[in-house]
């Protein structure tokens, strides 16, 4: 790993995001500010039923609408729906409203079901709706075990039993899903808001049975993906039919009604805990039955697909003997996808809650129960270093000790990712002109965490250029191909590329120009040697540069009202590690998002579905809530650089800690646990005993 | 939304006559057009009144202030004045909303406001307040609705001004039927105390011309809780007013929001209170007395706890001005 700089300039110190000035113009153009030459407006028709089978749709009124210049059925014959908001039909016209009253028309015959569950725990009883016709909701966990369990817990000098749960999450990125797509005799071009380009324009290219190569797909700007905006969807495969019908391109962006419905969330779990340590902490033995929902995604033959219901247990300690069981429950909900750290956060908060619950059966001091357990020698240095800056010693009182009727309580959680290394497709080019300027291209797009100045900080350090003199061109298939932006993966994977390629260059410069070293000073003299032919290189990811499994411990600070059971985040210190820092301004603002997302999956979010109707309660920012900024703590980012490691990724790890930290900060605070998210204040009022039950009438 | 003609109306007389077909007056807009979006109400005409002379005054008086209709939530956040004598109001229009809203949210509007029930502004649910044959909340998802009620609907009130303007006995002046009429605070909402379909007592094309306030009660509060710190609907919110001489309760009077379909107001709790030198004891008996005949459901229990602590607060917070 020892190949990137050790004297640096850019690399680990902070450069400004290079496309801040164009995002803060309004200048970045982002997938939904897209205006195609003649684009129309896409819609999307959806189920109204949580299960029917659908008999015919009629679009006849529908195209009769003024405007309205194509309209299209999801697929040809019977099919069934089996959530309210699958989708069924779209259609295209030249404004908004048209479109709005066109869906209005549109004529659907049905075989409605009206046996229908959207809730964990009726759909796992006997006799209950089946999601799946055919097939039981839940099926047999699959069980793994280590050592032996039952014997284990005997000798445990502690034992804790919890139940701990938590919540769908939906994803609410502040670009919705959606494109704008022209399909032409000469191909398709989809504008998406899209953290694959690649993987967009294989899917697409699979579904209307076109080339790859007539396919190209561009994501100059977009606004947040955090898992599930990897495929076309079906909001990209009815805007290319809708344009091909249309003879025009179509932008079909979806609502926030829409989204909150129908592109995936991150499942629920519902985890039974058993866990016991010897007398010096030593944790022992562990058992633990999850289970857990992926909407329609889980339970028999699933069409919908993407995005377990499992989640790694016993998390990131290491107990010798353990039994772990999970199952999956179908619902008639939308299914799940890939949602920043997937299974972690409600791991962590699983496992976080039960190690503090152990603890205050120990009698010992949450911290060291966590430095005695954990088998990660960089989160060890991480619990020193926070608990060191977050006052841990000084700050910790006897869980519900805190005197008044507003308490303090604190609290820490852990992150383990196992990925965060790069992705060996990765490839870039960069043209290097006689003028001296220098334009980087990847496939690679950025989903906002600053790819484009991750690239140009790179480039400088290694040219001895600035990072204002590195163009970068990204988003775009046309370029050499990249990596999907998941599993905190894109700078590990362009990092190394786009060493690769400055390493090719500096080569190629030498040979071409006679210049021993065209770096700094040199450069434009050395490019001037070019003549009129620019420098193209081509690079590619290389072994060495990178390396994966970035960890991080974060400690919340929190008061809670035990009169109105409401929390509020007072301070989150957050430790991380990811290798060698590239840029550590964004890195900061990285690990804020996290921090902040985790403040949402703790306190707030929550998909709440209706028995009766079936739909979706809070298909909106009123009440599916998200951290607004009275909610927003003091947020105190600690980077530990490891150079020796190379570059890791950040994106998940950032995230995952936040909820445990803040649930066990708030046990330790009112002395009771909440063991369910959101810790809403009605819960805070229920575990205190202060809730009367509810009257009959 | 449904298509709809817009017209902008220069007089009270003109606003009534425009809107009688089919029309809704339209002011900041917020609610209006959410429903219209949503397709829960429908209009032929929008008729703006944003133009009506004179009704976006704050006007003090020795006795009565008088504010219009018209005048913003923000204009009412903002008044050095009113943060002086009416400490309770500013301290609810501050919670209502974002400053954004606040900034173009009418006193109007905030009343006349219709129902947050997540079924009722669910486009797909045909529930009790959309003539629909049942309340879905009532066994269902209720941990935002009424802990009391008089008819089969249990979606509260969550007017904060209106919770604020009960405990200090305003009385709003409704343009009805071409006379001006006066319904206080319990006179504005009490349909909707008996009727599921209402969520207040205005009869179509009612407008409300301003809202007058007696000066007799100098001290007063309102505090909310909500499950975010800013920008969300309270879980309760409570008011209080009074006079206090020599530590004294003159005239008390506590509110709570978004308990019942209408200000939840105990007239044996503010007669309790009357002449009361407060103490903890006494604020606890008071919201005993409020609370009395509560009936929580499955998810919504939590209210009572909520709401107890907000009426002690309230009233110890009364006591501590002095």
């Amino acid at each position: 790993m020892s190949n990137w700089p050790t004297e640096t300039k850019y690399i680990s110190h902070s450069t400004a995001r290079i496309d801040a000035p164009a995002k803060l113009t309004g200048n970045a153009r982002y997938s939904s500010d897209i205006q195609a030459e003649g684009w129309l407006y896409g819609m999307i028709y959806r189920s109204k039923w949580p299960s029917a089978k659908i008999k015919s749709v009629n679009l006849d009124k529908a195209l009769q609408v003024p405007g309205i210049k194509a309209a299209v059925v999801v697929r040809d014959g019977e099919f069934n729906v089996r959530y309210y908001g699958d989708e069924i039909a779209a259609v295209a016209g030249v404004s908004k409203q048209a479109c709005l009253d066109a869906l209005r028309l549109i004529e659907v015959q049905a075989d409605v079901k009206h046996e229908f569950v959207v809730k964990e725990n009726d759909a796992r009883k006997d006799g209950s709706p089946q999601v799946w016709d055919g097939a039981a909701n839940t099926v047999a966990p699959h069980v793994r075990e280590n050592g032996t369990v039952d014997a284990a817990f005997g000798e445990c000098a502690a034992v804790i039993e919890g139940f701990y749960t938590t919540p769908v999450q939906i994803h609410h990125p502040m670009e919705t899903h959606g494109n704008t797509v022209s399909w032409t005799d000469d191909g398709v071009t989809a504008w998406s808001s899209t953290q694959g380009i690649s993987s967009v324009r294989d899917g697409l290219a699979g579904s209307l049975q076109l080339d790859h190569s007539k396919v190209r797909v561009i994501t100059e700007y977009m606004g947040g993906g955090f898992g599930a905006k990897f495929g076309a969807g079906a909001e990209g495969v009815l805007a290319a039919k809708l344009s091909k019908a249309a003879k025009a391109p179509v932008r079909l962006m979806l609502t926030r009604f829409d989204q909150a419905l129908a592109v995936g969330n991150r499942p629920s779990s519902f985890q039974k805990i058993k866990m016991g340590a010897l007398a010096d902490g030593t944790l022992h033995a562990f058992e633990g039955e999850n289970y857990g929902t992926a909407g329609i995604g889980a339970g028999g033959d699933s069409g919908g697909g993407g995005g377990g219901a499992d989640i790694p247990m016993p998390y990131l300690y290491k107990v010798p003997n353990s039994r772990v069981k999970q199952s999956a429950v179908a619902v008639n909900a939308g299914s799940a996808r890939a949602f920043r750290a997937p299974g972690n956060p409600p791991a962590s908060f699983g496992m976080e809650s039960a190690m503090d619950d152990l603890a205050v059966k120990l009698g010992m001091d949450p911290l060291e129960l966590r430095q005695k357990n954990d088998p990660n020698p960089v989160r060890q240095r991480e619990y020193a270093l926070g608990a060191e800056k977050f006052g841990w010693k000084e700050k910790y009182k006897k869980p519900g000790s805190s005197p008044g009727v507003v308490k303090t309580g604190i609290g820490c959680a852990s992150a383990a990712w196992p990925a965060g290394g790069g992705s060996r497709r990765t490839q870039g080019e960069a043209q290097i002109n006689p003028d001296g300027s220098v334009e980087f291209r990847l496939g690679v797009q950025d989903i906002g965490t600053g790819t484009r100045t991750v690239i140009a900080v790179i480039a400088a350090e290694l040219l001895g250029l600035k990072p204002d003199q590195i163009t970068v061109k990204v988003g775009d298939t046309h370029y050499p191909p990249g990596p999907g932006s998941g599993g905190s993966t894109t700078c590990a994977s362009i990092s190394p590329t786009v060493f690769d390629i400055c390493t090719k260059a500096l080569q190629q410069l030498q040979t071409q120009t006679g210049l021993a070293d065209a770096r700094g000073d040199n450069w434009f003299a050395a490019c001037k040697k070019l003549g009129v032919d620019p420098l193209v290189v081509h690079g590619q990811w290389q072994q060495g540069l990178s390396s994966d499994h970035a960890g991080g411990v974060q400690f919340a600070e929190v008061e809670v009202d035990t009169e109105t059971g409401l929390v509020t985040v007072k301070k989150v210190v957050a430790v991380h590690d990811c290798g060698l820092i590239i840029n550590c301004v964004t890195l900061e603002s990285q690990i804020n998002g996290g921090v902040i997302g985790g403040i949402g999956y703790a306190l707030y979010e929550e998909r709440v579905m209706d028995d009766l109707s079936g739909v979706v309660l809070n298909p909106n920012f009123e009440t599916y809530k998200m951290p607004g900024i009275a909610d927003v703590p003091d947020i105190e980012v600690i980077l530990v650089n490891m150079p020796e490691r190379g570059v890791i990724g950040i994106g998940e790890p950032a995230t995952v800690p936040t909820a445990g930290a803040i649930a066990n900060a708030v046990a330790n605070a009112i002395g009771v646990r909440v063991p369910s998210l959101p810790i809403t204040p009605a819960k805070v009022l229920a575990a205190l005993g202060k809730v009367p039950p509810p009257v009959n009438s | 939304m449904k298509a709809f003609e817009y017209a902008s109306a220069h007089s009270t007389d003109s606003a009534r006559e425009l809107v009688a077909n089919n029309g809704a007056y339209l002011a900041g807009g917020n609610d209006l057009l959410g429903l219209l979006k949503e397709y829960l109400v429908s209009a032929d005409l929008l008729v703006n009144i944003k133009s009506l002379p004179g009704l976006d005054k704050i006007e003090p008086g020795h006795k009565t202030w008088t504010i219009g209709a018209l005048a913003t939530v923000a204009q009412i956040e903002h008044d050095p004045e009113i943060k002086k004598v009416f400490p309770g109001l500013q301290e609810a229009a501050a919670e209502v909303a974002s400053q954004q809203i606040r900034n173009v949210a009418t006193v109007g509007g905030n009343l006349a406001q219709h129902s947050r029930c997540w079924y009722f502004r669910h486009r797909d649910t045909v529930c009790l307040k959309k003539n629909g044959d049942l309340c879905y909340a009532r066994n269902g998802e209720n941990r935002y609705h009424s802990l009391f009620t008089g008819n089969p609907c249990i979606s509260p009130v969550v007017s904060s001004l209106a919770t604020t303007f009960a405990a200090l006995d305003a009385t709003a002046i409704v343009l009805r039927d071409g006379k001006e009429s006066r319904l206080n605070m319990a006179g504005l909402y009490h349909r909707a105390w008996e009727n599921p379909l209402a969520h207040n007592s205005l009869n179509p094309g009612d407008l409300i011309l301003r809202v007058e306030i007696p000066t007799a009660r100098s001290r007063s509060t309102y505090m909310q809780v909500s499950d975010k710190h800013a920008f969300d609907w309270a879980l309760v919110s409570c008011a209080a007013a009074a006079e206090v001489d020599g530590g004294r309760l003159k005239s008390p009077r506590v509110a709570l929001g978004s308990i019942s379909p209408v200000p939840h107001q105990v007239e044996a709790a503010n007669q309790f209170l009357d002449g009361k030198i407060l103490d903890d004891a006494t604020a606890t008996q008071a919201a005993d007395l409020i609370l009395k005949d509560a009936k929580p459901l499955e998810h919504n229990a939590y209210k009572v706890p909520l709401a107890h602590a907000l009426i002690r607060r309230a009233l110890l917070k009364l006591k501590g001005a002095a």
